[in-house]
């Protein structure tokens, strides 16, 4: 019965005819999927090359094999029972229908199939033609999508990143991915918000101006925009959102589409706000903890004239109390305590004006004169240290644009470094130069020089880090806190080898723009 | 070594004003002054011999006031020092006094506890001259006695009785007797305690 041939073999007698029964071969030789041809029991009767190269046997091997071999071990059993049922009831589920299935190939490895089954009906018996076809590339390329959408999603969720289409032709429905909805606090399922009533209900009233001016300019040319605004949520709180429009056109230059990504960016915002005001913080301590460094020198720097003002006073009145005092002595002393007041005065000033924590405010400055102011301070302090301070100012140097307080606390704080870093020296020069000058490029260079010991090797990379520091009672924040300053003022601190030996420290601030070409007063 | 110099208040302090002030104060009260700004102008001066006391800024560039107080006990100077110090410098001062200073005021001071610690540093200074004038006096006695002299003093301070002294030295008890007499006239002792008092006063300095 069953038709044992080759292909090369003459044409069975039980073929429906020669001539049909050739085509019929070279048809089904000629199809991408494979096709196989069984009897009403399952036995195998016809399998054509692409079979044979899907399934890896040879027809040959497989004729008169039931059909239950191509199938993994699950259905083989199912596959009589369909077949028994089939008999009895002529009942079929898969006839005309065609499903996914899998199979089973000769070296047992199991593929998704594609599978139709066809009836093929003559009066002595019954056959049936499998048409499959194996879809295992395209389901994986099929789980290939699914798992990149979901990597994606995932991303977006993680990132606070949404990104959505609007198709301008309505060529296809608008995509929003679910992080945009999520964004905004929207559940999954819930209608998009049109553009309109975003600008309206969403977007903060101080940023809708902006963002529409936005929206209009990808009508009206550009290409693209790049904007960031808050949005308050149903529930007020509210978001910061960085909002990125690519448009699409087609060759006629037409929009067609565009291609948003928003990003929720309130973390980002919140930390910047946090860090500035931490730094804000840090700046206020660190001039406090330089005080309290100084505080020693500055308790003796008040306390001397207060002395002088006693021990004139006490003189005095005890001259006043001998009928043979001159009253010329008497006027010298008052005079004397006239002078101490007003110079243990300028030296509260002085110190109130440092240690305030007030609002960074530019000004046109002075170099020489905040030279000279903050050379009490500093000068109080290099000497209790025994350091000779020299302070160099070149001539006619223009007005800096700075905040006053900010610019002290940088030179104190190189100042105190520099003096810091000479403590060790027994023999030899103690002595830190402040100078100012022009550069050629038309800043005003600012260095404070040392006769110390330089920087270890371990130190160079590491001492503008926070909380670095080689001293023993440091914070480690003094020049962290220096080049932020004077990075804020567009200027840059480095420090150089001093001839000899020792460190420079250098930083740059930009003259005031006002004052170019114009000398001091 | 100048003997007769009026007892003189030496003030050091870098501030011109403070050192002003103090010379104005120490003149009115009619004490001699002398005002130095800095311990090295201080230490040429040679002034550290002369009777009087130091009034001495702890905190000084160049040579800080602990430092010529150094300076000055290397010398052996007698000098009563006498640190006025700013607030915050108590561990300095603290170590000042361990340095042997008389005491130490914090500025600004009132006048009249400066004046007293003044005075209790000049009469410091001059009791410690009176008790070195006295130990001169006495070396120079010691030195008058003949070498078997000296070894019958020191038996003699070392509480031996004249019998033991004779036997230690090899002499009769009645030369012993005689060379003791002669000790206490040179030594000019009232007695036996005295001379002990004396030979002790200079000795026990590691002598």
């Amino acid at each position: 019965m069953a038709s044992s041939r080759r292909k090369s073999d003459p044409k069975p007698s039980t073929a429906p005819s020669t001539d049909s029964a050739g085509e019929l071969d070279a048809l089904l030789d000629a199809a991408v999927d494979a096709i196989i041809v069984i009897d009403e029991r399952g036995h195998i009767e016809k399998f054509s090359r692409a079979a044979e190269r899907m399934f890896g046997y040879t027809e040959r091997e497989i004729l008169g094999q039931n059909i239950s071999k191509l199938m993994p071990g699950d259905y083989r059993s199912r596959h009589d029972d369909y077949l028994d049922r089939y008999r009895s009831t002529g009942e079929a589920h898969i006839i005309g229908v065609g499903r996914e299935a899998h199979a089973s190939r000769k070296d047992g490895s199991v593929f998704p199939c594609e599978l139709a089954v066809g009836r093929v009906s003559d009066p002595t018996h019954q056959r049936f033609v499998g048409i499959v076809r194996d879809i295992s590339a395209r389901k994986a390329a099929a789980e290939k999508l699914r798992r990149s959408e979901a990597a994606l999603q995932l991303a977006q969720q993680v990132a606070g990143i949404g990104n959505y289409v609007v198709h301008l032709d309505g060529s296809e429905p608008d995509y929003y991915s679910p992080q945009i909805l999520a964004m905004l606090n929207l559940k999954p399922d819930a209608e998009p918000v049109s553009p309109e009533e975003y600008l309206n209900h969403w977007v903060h009233q101080g940023d809708v101006a902006r963002l529409r001016s936005a929206l209009r300019s990808v009508n009206t040319g550009s290409d693209s925009f790049d904007i960031e605004y808050r949005v308050i949520l149903l529930d007020g709180s509210i978001r910061h959102l960085h909002h990125l429009v690519q448009v699409l056109r087609d060759e006629s230059g037409k929009a067609i589409k565009h291609v948003g990504t928003v990003h929720d960016v309130t973390d980002r915002r919140r930390a910047e706000d946090e860090a500035r005001q931490m730094q804000d913080r840090l700046t206020h301590f660190s001039r406090l903890s330089t005080m309290g460094e100084m505080a020693a020198g500055l308790a003796h720097e008040i306390n001397q004239p207060l002395t002088a003002i006693a021990t004139y006073a006490q003189a005095s009145q005890r001259l006043l109390g001998q009928p043979d005092h001159d009253d010329a002595d008497i006027a010298a002393a008052l005079e004397q305590i006239n002078a101490q007041a007003l110079r243990a005065g300028e030296v509260i000033r002085r110190l109130r004006a440092f240690v305030k924590n007030r609002e960074v405010k530019r000004e046109p400055i002075d170099c020489a004169r905040l030279l000279d102011d903050l050379s009490t301070l500093a000068e109080t302090d290099a000497r209790l240290h025994n350091v000779q301070l020299r302070i160099e100012v070149g001539e006619k140097l223009p007005l800096v644009h700075a905040d006053p307080i900010q610019l002290q606390q940088v030179i104190l704080n190189l100042v105190r470094n520099a003096i810091d870093a000479m403590l060790g020296i027994v023999d030899g020069e103690r002595e830190v130069v402040l100078a100012a000058r022009l550069t050629p490029q038309g800043e005003v260079e600012f260095s404070v020089a040392d006769r110390g010991p330089g920087l270890a090797p371990g130190a160079v990379e590491h001492i503008f880090n926070p909380f670095f520091t080689t001293k023993a009672t440091g914070t480690g924040l003094g020049l962290a806190i220096s080049r932020s300053i004077v990075r804020a003022h567009a200027g840059r601190l480095w420090h150089t080898p001093n001839a000899g030996s020792g460190l420079i420290f250098h930083f740059t601030l930009p003259v005031n723009p006002a004052s170019q070409g114009r000398s001091e007063e | 070594m100048i003997k007769d110099s009026k007892p003189t208040v030496f003030v050091v302090d870098d501030d011109a004003a403070v050192r002003d002030s103090l010379r104005m104060l120490l003149k009115s009260v009619g004490l001699p002054v002398e005002v130095f700004e800095s311990g090295q102008d201080f230490l040429d001066s040679q002034r550290d011999e002369r009777p009087g006391c130091l009034v001495l800024d702890i905190r000084m560039p160049g040579m800080s006031g602990l430092e010529l107080q150094a300076k000055l006990n290397e010398k052996h100077s007698i000098l009563p020092v006498i640190f006025i110090t700013g607030h915050g410098d108590v561990p300095m001062a603290v170590e000042a006094m361990q340095a042997g200073a008389v005491d130490f005021i914090q500025k600004p001071f009132r006048d009249q506890d400066l004046l007293d610690r003044i005075n209790q540093g000049l009469e410091k200074d001059a009791s410690s001259r009176r008790m070195l004038a006295e130990c001169n006096m006495i070396r120079k006695r010691l030195e008058s006695l003949t070498p078997r002299e000296r070894e019958v003093l020191d038996l003699v301070v070392a509480g031996k009785a004249n019998k033991v002294i004779a036997g230690d030295l090899n002499l009769s008890q009645r030369t012993v007797e005689i060379h003791r007499a002669r000790v206490m006239e040179k030594m000019e002792a009232h007695s036996l305690a005295h001379l002990v008092r004396m030979v002790l006063a200079v000795e026990q300095p590691g002598d």
